[in-house]
């Protein structure tokens, strides 16, 4: 690489910064709209286009080889699996929610027990 | 002496293949973290969707401040590392460069490192450590916290060693011990540096934009 195709690259690397600063800003304020669910799916839709930037500019996987790639497609899939499987079955049970028992109700017994 | 033979390593016969094996190594290695990180966000999310009103209420809680200044330090760390990865990667002379991207990196993270010590420390002054003193009424805000607790730990254990990794390239580096242009050790240590930052970039909005509207 020379120096002015060094140069060339540093400018795409700032302008990918400054894109990564104004999606953190717009999460941010996304954060405090009213829109009940899609403020979460806005926050992760926001952190899946942040992460895309890093991975593909900072981290190069764009200029990667094949099997730098292969490794992070399987990394994805295998992550997507653990999601749809993970996530299909605890949207399928039931809501009941164990009830989380507090410590301080606990501590007492312990102190009994001993 | 030319760069390869300063730069190779047993049992490699030569750079190219070094350097190649280097970044398959870490990719795989970074594949792990992934899924591993990714385990954690799926226990989030599954807890959130049975404790919705207790993880809100947890979530109001978190500093965003601190979060978000974080989230930028962390970016421009990213940059930083990018910008020494990629000076080591020019033909011209660039040490001088690549030591003073990876200092800041180290700096960064450092600062990054000193910020999250604050919210530490605020966050046990308002007691929120999942135990008897627990500051929040509601059960579940308990779980929000032990995976607050249990995600930044392990990510600030990510990032410690990260530190210790770029200190270690500048240190060498300046004493000339290593070569850094064309070095695959920097390469390796550039992505490592980088999934760290990808953590944090998934860890922001979980944990410190959860609910804030309301």
């Amino acid at each position: 690489m020379n120096d002015r195709q060094f140069r060339r690259h540093a400018q795409h690397l700032l302008f990918a910064w400054l894109a990564l600063l104004l999606l953190m800003l717009a999460s941010l304020g996304s954060a405090y709209l009213p829109l009940g669910q899609a403020n979460a799916w806005i926050g992760a839709g926001i952190a899946v286009v942040k992460s895309a930037i890093v991975v593909s500019l900072f981290m190069g996987l764009w200029r990667a080889g094949a099997l730098l790639r292969i490794v992070a497609a399987v990394a994805l899939g295998t992550w997507c699996i653990l999601l749809a499987l993970g996530g299909l079955d605890a949207l399928e049970r039931p809501r009941q929610p164990a009830d989380v028992q507090a410590p301080q109700q606990v501590a007492p017994q312990l102190r009994e027990e001993r | 002496m030319t760069d390869a033979t300063t730069l190779l390593r047993e049992p490699w016969a030569g750079l190219e293949r070094q350097r190649q094996a280097g970044k398959f190594g870490i990719w795989v290695f970074l594949a792990s973290e992934t899924l591993f990180f990714g385990a954690l966000l799926l226990t989030y999310t599954v807890c959130r969707v049975e404790h919705p009103d207790a993880f809100a209420a947890a979530g109001r809680e978190t500093n965003i401040w601190f979060g978000t200044i974080n989230t930028a330090i962390l970016l421009t760390s990213s940059l930083t590392m990018a910008l020494a990865s990629q000076a080591a990667a020019q033909n011209g002379r660039a040490r001088f460069l690549i030591l003073t991207c990876l200092g800041a990196t180290a700096a960064l993270g450092l600062a990054f490192m000193i910020v999250k010590g604050f919210e530490y420390k605020e966050d046990l002054d308002k007691h929120l450590l999942p135990g008897a003193n627990f500051a929040l009424p509601q059960a579940g805000a308990q779980l929000f916290y032990g995976l607050y607790w249990l995600v930044t730990g392990v990510h600030a254990i990510h990032l410690t060693i990260g530190i210790v990794l770029v200190v270690r390239l500048v240190l060498l580096g300046a004493l000339r011990r290593i070569r850094l242009r064309g070095s695959p050790e920097l390469e390796v240590t550039a992505l490592y540096w980088h999934l760290v930052d990808v953590v944090w970039i998934f860890l922001y909005p979980f944990l410190y934009l959860v609910e804030r509207h309301a």
